[in-house]
């Protein structure tokens, strides 16, 4: 037993230094760790970008969306698309984003709607006045969180971005401790710039749009708003269209073909009940003024 | 003859607990409860953001860590066993620098600014869009927070579907 006890004790004497020795060294380790996992990760290639990362390149798009519109400060309407706004999204295909949805409106005349990756939503107090009712905005709310649910924004981020982005991580896992990764600034730069241009500028493909409107039709169904909202609100767009070329014209062409499409998923429009006249009147209460 | 006060025996004995001592105190997870700060977080059937959540975490509830996972926690809360991300969590408590589990596998949670391999490693990350605010000014990131601040009372919520006859 005293020979057990005295050979236990040498063996702690001999490891543990060496061991505390090595806690001197300790940057090494997860520097050597993180520098094989960047160079495993940039061997892979690619890998999806992840719930974080798209939170990230989401955020920077809404601020710029934001330095080009106003935020309404109108506190009623505010509370009223986020209430609307929660309401779909908790039916919508990914209920949960890595920091949840979020909605605002956008203090201008224009008639558009963005969805920023990730989860934040925006409406512009031009689409809100355009609904008639609640189901309406909701139609819109809808189909936008299905261009969240379908990543529709973070993929476009060209592909060879995204791979350079990979490069990126394993370069400087590699470098280690050498400043701050001014690459990957850039690329993310880039990143916003991909975005933004889908969202802001050239819109969504075609098949984008039409799977964003089947979405949102299901989300509307399983939220108890009628889903003939979206048709509804379509057709309306597509009356104003003439003369209109900017804004959700651009963004969101509201096509013949997405109307037709969208009638067809949706059957015989839904006489209105009594839910829906008490939701139209709040609607009018909270959006109309 | 008198035996000293500290025989041979008794120092190698004190020797090996207060070196056993020193490998086992610090830097021990397993089992540790602790304490949600962060809003919007969910329990994960896989250490992945990409499942489906199995339930919400609200923002004081206490967990007990089964195991670590990378960025990842397996948690018991009210009796559901999940992964919780470290976000969930505050940045650890900068006390001793030494831990034996963290050297051997991995420190458990690190959110420095100065670790630039780390956030290499991790792509888009907080740095990175710290660094990208500098450079661009004019985007309106103090807006985006008054935005993502914005908070919808739950209570509220439920009175709001009801209300308008929708489905909870």
């Amino acid at each position: 037993m005293k020979s057990h006890l005295r050979w236990l004790a040498l063996i702690l004497l001999v490891v543990l230094p060496a061991v505390w020795g090595c806690a001197g060294a300790s940057a090494i380790i997860p520097a050597i760790s993180i520098a094989a996992t960047g160079a495993t990760k940039a061997a892979k290639a690619s890998r999806e970008i992840n719930d974080s990362e798209e939170y990230y390149v989401g955020r920077a798009v809404a601020a710029r969306i934001l330095s080009q519109y106003p935020l309404s400060q109108n506190a009623k309407v505010t509370e009223y698309v986020n209430e609307v706004g929660q309401t779909v999204a908790r039916k919508s295909a990914r209920p949960n984003t890595f920091k949840g949805y979020h909605f605002a409106v956008l203090d201008t005349t224009e008639l558009n709607a963005f969805a920023c990756p990730g989860g934040t939503i925006f409406i512009t107090r031009g689409l809100v006045e355009t609904c008639a009712n609640e189901d309406e905005l909701a139609a819109v709310l809808a189909h936008e969180c299905s261009h969240v649910a379908n990543k529709d924004g973070i993929n476009s981020i060209s592909k060879a971005r995204w791979t350079e982005v990979f490069t990126a991580m394993g370069a400087e896992a590699a470098r280690q401790y050498g400043g701050v990764a001014g690459n990957l600034v850039t690329l993310f730069e880039g990143s916003i710039d991909d975005v933004f241009k889908t969202m802001v500028v050239n819109g969504y493909s075609r098949t984008a749009e039409e799977a964003a409107d089947a979405g949102a039709v299901t989300t509307l169904t399983a939220a108890g708003y009628d889903p003939g909202a979206l048709a509804a609100m379509l057709k309306k767009m597509l009356a104003k269209e003439k003369g209109a070329a900017g804004g959700i014209y651009k963004t969101h062409p509201p096509t013949g073909e997405r109307l037709a499409k969208l009638k067809a998923e949706v059957g015989k429009e839904a006489a209105a009940s009594p839910a829906e006249a008490k939701r139209t009147k709040r609607f009018e209460k909270s959006a109309k003024s | 003859m008198r035996r000293p006060v500290f025989s041979k025996r008794s120092g190698i004995c004190f020797l090996t607990l207060a070196l056993l001592a020193l490998l086992l105190l610090p830097g021990i997870a397993r089992g540790e409860t602790m304490k949600v700060t962060q809003s919007n977080q969910s329990l994960y059937p896989d250490p992945d953001f990409a499942g489906t959540p199995i339930a919400p975490v609200p923002v004081g509830a206490e967990v007990t860590v089964q195991q670590q996972s990378g960025d990842w926690y397996k948690v018991e809360y009210q009796g559901k066993s999940g992964w919780l991300n470290r976000q969930a969590f505050p940045s650890p408590a900068t006390g001793s620098k030494f831990s034996l589990p963290g050297m051997l596998f991995g420190a458990p949670v690190k959110e420095t600014s100065s670790d630039e391999a780390a956030l290499a490693g991790k792509g888009f990350t907080p740095e990175v869009e710290s660094s990208y605010r500098q450079k661009h000014p004019e985007a309106k990131f103090a807006e985006v927070d008054k935005v993502e601040a914005y908070r919808v009372d739950p209570a509220k919520l439920q009175a709001f579907i009801t209300e308008g006859g929708l489905k909870p």
